[in-house]
């Protein structure tokens, strides 16, 4: 690289490196003064420690109590048995007065979970409810693995080949918990 | 230019005599005689033609003008004559004679009394309270005897199936009655509430009021939609009303009840906003038809809410509005924009509304619409403004290929296409020139001591008709597009609209002389005929098109 020019800090990037990191990690009690968003999910963080959903499990990643990680079983009676699926969780800031954005990094084949990870559940768009939790939504999608909905399908193949020829479905479920959540 | 001039005079008598029929002269009148036994026979599919449009203009109740006489008029259909006055204009569009769609105009308040005394009937009638009559007759689309049916029928299905059932059976809602303290809010999760810091709907899922605040503050902010929100309690039906706004979060309730005004008017077919800009006026008509001049200037269809379009229906507007959007790429722009000088191939913008152009660079006269020589528009050359027909020119129409086909199909619209916009770009520069009119008025005024603001009104009024001619010429072409030539309608069509054209081209370049020039008896005769040709060519639609 000869003509690489020589970067010279300048004095507000100076300051800006001098200056104290932001206080790390954030201080639980101190969250608890903040908007009624932030209080309610921390309240749901610490009902989930006390009372843990059955196969399910959730917390922030990193220091952003915005920003969740699920992780979810496949359900025994299901294709998906075995299988480990990891969720991203995004709240909104006026949660819960408006649904948390919901969707799989784990790939799944399921009629009602397309190829991005969506998820096609009603609780999550229309009829979300302020008094319903993030357990009860893992709930859902956990009871939505084990009985697909093909009437509201996300992708009408799978929904098709459910309808038409239910050990092919499952055959092919059961291929792809094997190949990527396991 | 000179022998055009001459060409128009012969029109000037039937000007005079108001009722007085244009068509008497015409090849169409003379040829309806030899197929009158057809016309006949067919008169059934046109007259379900008229059905239809008549479905667009509204059902006309005859008009004791059209009752006169009309020597000329053929005296079978005479007395089912229609009034073809479509679009009034100014204040005399409301006087009862030309109102027969009942077109009104209402402020913001007096929808809102008329929605109240809606409700209220229903509350006397069914002995419920008023935030449970309105979200009823919401469900119903405020058709009261679809409510009453329905109500009857089964009343218990009804009610919950509009998410009151709770509030008509249940005790109310208010303050629950749980013990005075450590209440549990299910939204925020809290758990230490005195009974009178909760709150309910009649359904018993009860929440903090801070909770509810953010609910309602949350649901107002997600717009229109917010009448039809319902219990925060998962899965519960009971729907909010103005109640619990007004009893947890008054701040909101302004915004509320202008929703549900507004979903009241969207709601019902026979009422419409008036689309102008920051304009709050309800525009009504007992036939969900008609258009209507708001006081703010805007003129509307109630139908559609798009400018009055006569002859052309709602649907087909529709149609070709999307047909133009899909189709109207750059190079369509260009061809309806600029045009090339037939003789010197200089590209030419329009910016004055007649038709009659002179090239700058080589003096050529031509006609706008279809590049002709405009000495080619005489009488004397077999038709005046021979321009409105499309005729595929050099194609073979035998050709069935795809590819000849889809040619053929954009060259028809690009035909009609062209002209709906040239027809259209008129319109804004006869607006423009509206604008100006005022000065002009004032100019001539000046010009002559004896003259009076009287007299030169009908500057103005050229000008305005100017523009309702315009707008009705483009439509003329979307109407066209979709018209289906059967038994020659077609032509006759083409027919009434070239002498349409003809004369607005005429009015349009007397309304835009040199003051020193103009003759007001010319323009002032000028705008007496051509609104009768627009009455006519939209009478003709009115009627089925089966009468000549």
């Amino acid at each position: 690289m000869p003509n690489n020019p020589i970067l010279i800090p300048t004095y507000s990037s100076l300051a800006f490196y001098l200056a104290p990191s932001p206080p790390h990690p954030v201080n639980v009690a101190l969250l608890l003064t903040l908007s009624p968003s932030c209080r309610r999910i921390n309240k749901e963080l610490l009902d989930l420690g006390r009372d843990p959903p059955a196969n399910c499990s959730a917390g922030p990643v990193g220091d952003d109590l915005f920003h969740w990680q699920a992780t979810i079983m496949g359900p025994d009676d299901s294709p998906y048995a075995g299988g480990v699926y990891f969720l991203n969780i995004c709240f909104p800031a006026d949660y819960p007065f408006k649904p948390p954005k919901v969707s799989f990094t784990t790939r799944i084949y399921h009629c009602n979970i397309n190829a991005n990870g969506g998820i096609c559940l009603d609780i999550l768009k229309d009829q979300w409810s302020p008094a319903l939790t993030i357990s009860k939504v893992l709930l859902s999608i956990c009871s939505l693995l084990t009985d697909p909905n093909p009437d509201d399908p996300l992708v009408p193949e799978i929904a098709t080949l459910l309808r038409s020829d239910r050990a092919k479905h499952d055959a092919t479920a059961r291929e792809w918990t094997s190949k990527y959540a396991m | 230019m000179s022998d055009s001039e001459d060409d128009y005079v012969y029109d000037y008598s039937d000007a005079s005599s108001d009722e007085g029929d244009e068509m008497k002269t015409s090849p169409q009148q003379a040829k309806s005689p030899q197929e009158g036994d057809s016309d006949d026979e067919d008169r059934k599919p046109a007259a379900k033609k008229s059905m239809d449009i008549r479905g667009e203009v509204g059902v006309k109740t005859p008009s004791s003008k059209n009752a006169n006489a009309n020597p000329n008029a053929p005296p079978a259909h005479g007395s089912g004559r229609k009034s073809y006055d479509h679009s009034p204009t100014g204040s005399d569009y409301l006087s009862p004679a030309k109102n027969p769609d009942g077109l009104k105009l209402m402020e913001a308040e007096q929808v809102r009394e008329e929605m109240h005394s809606l409700v209220c009937e229903i509350t006397d009638m069914l002995g419920i309270s008023e935030a449970v009559a309105t979200v009823l007759m919401r469900m119903h689309k405020w058709n009261k005897e679809a409510l009453l049916n329905a109500y009857m029928n089964d009343s218990n299905a009804t009610l919950s199936k509009a998410g009151v059932l709770s509030k008509v059976q249940g005790e109310g809602g208010g303050a629950t009655s749980g013990s005075g303290t450590g209440n549990t809010c299910n939204i925020c999760c809290d758990d230490d509430f005195a009974s009178d810091e909760m709150y309910a709907m009649s359904c018993g899922h009860s929440f903090c009021r801070d909770c509810w605040r953010g609910f309602l503050h949350s649901k107002v902010g997600d717009g229109p939609s917010c009448i039809y929100a319902t219990c925060p309690a998962a899965g519960c039906p009971e729907v909010i009303t103005e109640v619990e706004v007004s009893d947890v979060s008054k701040d909101v309730l302004p915004k509320f009840s202008t929703y549900q005004l507004r979903s009241y008017v969207n709601l019902n077919k026979l009422a419409r906003w008036c689309p102008g800009a920051g304009c709050t006026k309800v525009a009504s008509s007992k036939t969900g038809f008609g258009n209507i001049k708001c006081d703010c200037g805007n003129e509307f269809c109630i139908r559609c809410g798009l400018e009055p379009h006569s002859p052309v229906t709602c649907p087909d507007l529709a149609k070709w509005e999307e047909k133009c959007q899909n189709e109207s790429e750059t190079a369509n722009w260009i061809l309806a924009n600029t045009k090339k000088c037939p003789k010197c191939f200089t590209r030419i913008e329009k910016n004055q509304g007649c038709n009659h152009m002179v090239c700058q660079q080589c003096k050529f006269e031509f006609c706008w619409i279809c590049l002709a020589a405009w000495n080619e528009h005489g009488a004397s050359t077999g038709g005046y403004y021979k321009c409105n027909k499309f005729a595929s020119e050099g194609d073979n129409p035998n050709d069935q290929s795809d590819a000849a086909k889809a040619k053929r199909e954009l060259d028809r619209y690009l035909h009609y296409y062209q002209r709906f916009h040239a027809h259209g770009q008129a319109q804004k520069f006869a607006k423009k020139q509206l604008a100006q009119t005022e000065q002009r008025m004032v100019q001539l005024q000046d010009g002559n001591s004896d003259t009076s603001w009287i007299d030169v009104q009908f500057l103005k009024t050229a000008t305005e008709q100017l523009i309702e001619c315009r707008r009705v010429l483009k439509y003329t072409y979307t109407f066209a597009y979709y018209l289906e030539d059967k038994d020659g309608i077609k032509e006759r069509f083409e027919h009434h609209q070239e002498m349409l054209e003809k004369f607005t081209e005429r009015l349009s370049e007397l309304s835009e002389m040199d003051l020193e020039k103009m003759d007001r008896t010319d323009v002032v005769n000028m705008t007496r005929v051509v609104d009768k040709f627009v009455k006519n060519i939209l009478k003709y639609v009115d009627e089925g098109m089966d009468i000549d």
